[in-house]
């Protein structure tokens, strides 16, 4: 195959890498015209400013709150305990070994720096890309359960299975994800919550109605291509199993399922991809993820077409990354 | 082994009904080779379906080994695993190899240990000459060995009786004979089988009866020598002058 599309490429010769050179020139072009634009409304593009945004080295300080003398300091690993004997108490502080700023004997007097020290921390966007990824691992394994259920109920013989999967997926399929997800945090969210505060039982929090709307929308789809996927596979199949003694559940589980989910990844590849992107609506109800935290970042810095682009690129990697390990798993299933 | 009485089934689709099988009796006794001929249409693949339940007679009753397999009150897998079927098409797992086909039903329907299965498995897939191809997968083998992995398949069951639907009739013709070759040394070793086929040849030299079936219904039965020499009914003659 890859042979083959290069034997092509020198016999077509010049016009195969004219057509390339076209392709690098639209490419330039949309970045110069994006980055010219900018320029006419003054733009200013500040890309230093995101990485703090990812992580930044935040000071710390260790304050006295009491006077008092420096009664011990304690070396221990790499920490230092430092313990202030004041006229009635003594307090102890932790600083990081060789951060100190005093010294054993001085006096000290409250709101006295006693050891300065710098730390990582994870930056709001490394955070809400963490939670993106969070909901929609979860959403997707739900997904999958429900949709697995779900479909095989819509094909059951049973009218109470079967009406069931169809009203779910016809519900789910024919209203907006927005809608659902307002119908899950503001209507049964509400419900929920208040039924549990009247048994004296904790809350749930937005993420959790977030990802139940997440995962019963990626279920209905799923559902579906389940169901698409066992049809497609012939019947003899099935008779062969029954017909060894397997009951419908054996059948299903070790002859029928395999074959179906086999045959249904690509598509289901695209769902889960699809659903990566449907997280970013979850900002909607307060949860933090890639979106609303960018959302976040650019009213706090003023900076929009670097981090909607960052965000943008956020967003490929994970759904790029999914993508290819889906597509790893569909050859290595090929090449059995 | 396996007596039927008076089964009838009719298929119904799109308000036009089809009489599949009309009021059939039949008595296959332990050790019986019993051969159905017919010509395309004439019931015999619904008749032979019937005994495993994969088609359901409308009327009538089936009893195999004792268990009247109509019988709501029946366990029909359980009477499945003692009765094995091959079919046209092979209907072999594609996404297990030759031996993990074999296997598989021993071990999730029997309970079997699999390194019980697997040594079993392996003596089947020897007895039907294709021990060597255990860890390829069906599509890489032609039609007749997979045909003879499905038998090794049905074996590996240790069946009371084996239905074959048409075994060979969709194999290239080289291919029939490794598969019918299988099928005899079968018989011989006192197998109870039920075989729908067209091959005159293995009707002939290893049944012990013949059924002819014509729309539905059991025209004539018995021995090949009285079937092939002097049939006694007019379709029967009809159909063997057709064919032979």
């Amino acid at each position: 195959m890859r042979s083959s599309s290069a034997s092509k490429r020198s016999k077509q010769g010049n016009h195969y890498y004219f057509w390339v050179g076209v392709f690098i020139f639209i490419v330039i072009s949309v970045v110069l015209s994006l980055y010219f634009s900018a320029l006419q409304i003054d733009y200013t593009w500040r890309w230093y400013r995101i990485p703090k945004y990812f992580a930044y080295n935040e000071r710390v300080e260790v304050k006295a709150d009491m006077d008092g003398k420096v009664e011990s300091i304690i070396k221990k690993d790499h920490k230092a305990i430092i313990t202030v004997k004041g006229p009635q108490e003594s307090a102890s502080y932790t600083a990081p070994k060789g951060t100190l700023q005093v010294e054993k004997g001085d006096t000290i007097y409250d709101g006295d720096i006693l050891a300065t020290y710098k730390i990582w921390r994870v930056g709001i966007l490394l955070q809400g890309l963490w939670l993106t990824l969070k909901v929609s691992v979860i959403a997707i394994v739900f997904g999958i359960v429900i949709g697995l259920f779900s479909g095989l109920a819509r094909i059951s013989s049973n009218p109470a299975l079967k009406w069931t999967a169809i009203t779910y997926i016809e519900m789910i399929r024919g209203s907006p994800l927005l809608v659902q997800i307002f119908i899950w945090y503001f209507v049964l969210g509400t419900l929920i919550n208040n039924i549990l505060i009247k048994h004296g039982m904790g809350q749930i929090s937005a993420l959790w109605f977030g990802v139940a709307a997440l995962a019963g929308f990626t279920g209905a789809y799923v559902a579906e291509m389940v169901r698409a996927g066992i049809q497609s596979i012939h019947r003899g199949q099935t008779e062969a199993a029954r017909s060894l003694g397997m009951t419908y559940v054996k059948s299903m589980r070790y002859v029928i399922l395999p074959q179906a989910l086999r045959r249904i990844l690509p598509p289901l590849a695209g769902q889960f991809i699809s659903l990566i992107k449907d997280s970013s609506l979850l900002g909607i109800i307060a949860i933090r993820e890639l979106t609303k935290a960018t959302r976040e970042v650019v009213t706090t810095s003023l900076q929009p077409f670097e981090l909607w682009f960052v965000c943008a690129l956020l967003y490929l990697v994970l759904t790029f990354t999914l993508s290819m390990a889906l597509q790893y798993l569909e050859r290595r299933q090929l090449a059995v | 082994m396996i007596d039927v009485k008076n089964i009838s089934k009719t298929f119904v689709s799109h308000s036009t009904e089809v009489k599949a099988l009309v009021n059939i009796t039949a008595k296959i006794d332990p050790g019986e080779v019993v051969v159905v001929l017919g010509p395309s249409g004439s019931g015999k693949s619904t008749f032979i379906r019937c005994l495993n339940y994969l088609n359901v007679a409308d009327e009538g009753s089936i009893i195999i080994n004792g268990i009247d397999i109509l019988d709501p009150k029946t366990d029909i897998n359980k009477v499945r695993a003692d009765v094995g079927m091959v079919f046209q098409s092979f209907n072999l797992f594609p996404h297990k190899t030759v031996l993990e086909n074999v296997t598989l039903a021993p071990i999730v329907v029997r309970k079997v240990p699999k390194q019980e299965a697997v040594k079993k498995g392996m003596a089947l897939l020897k007895k039907v000459g294709i021990q060597d191809k255990a860890d390829v997968y069906p599509d890489q083998l032609s039609g007749g060995q997979q045909q003879r992995v499905a038998i090794a398949r049905a074996l590996a069951m240790e069946p009371k009786v084996m239905l074959f639907d048409e075994p060979t009739s969709a194999l290239d013709p080289e291919m029939v004979g490794e598969v019918l070759d299988v099928m005899k040394n079968l018989a011989r070793e006192g197998m109870t089988m039920v075989v729908v086929t067209h091959e005159m040849g293995f009707a002939r030299e290893v049944a012990d009866r013949v059924i002819f079936m014509d729309e539905g219904a059991i025209v004539e039965v018995g021995t090949p020598e009285h079937f092939f020499s002097n049939p006694t009914h007019e379709r029967t003659k009809l159909f063997l002058s057709q064919i032979l």
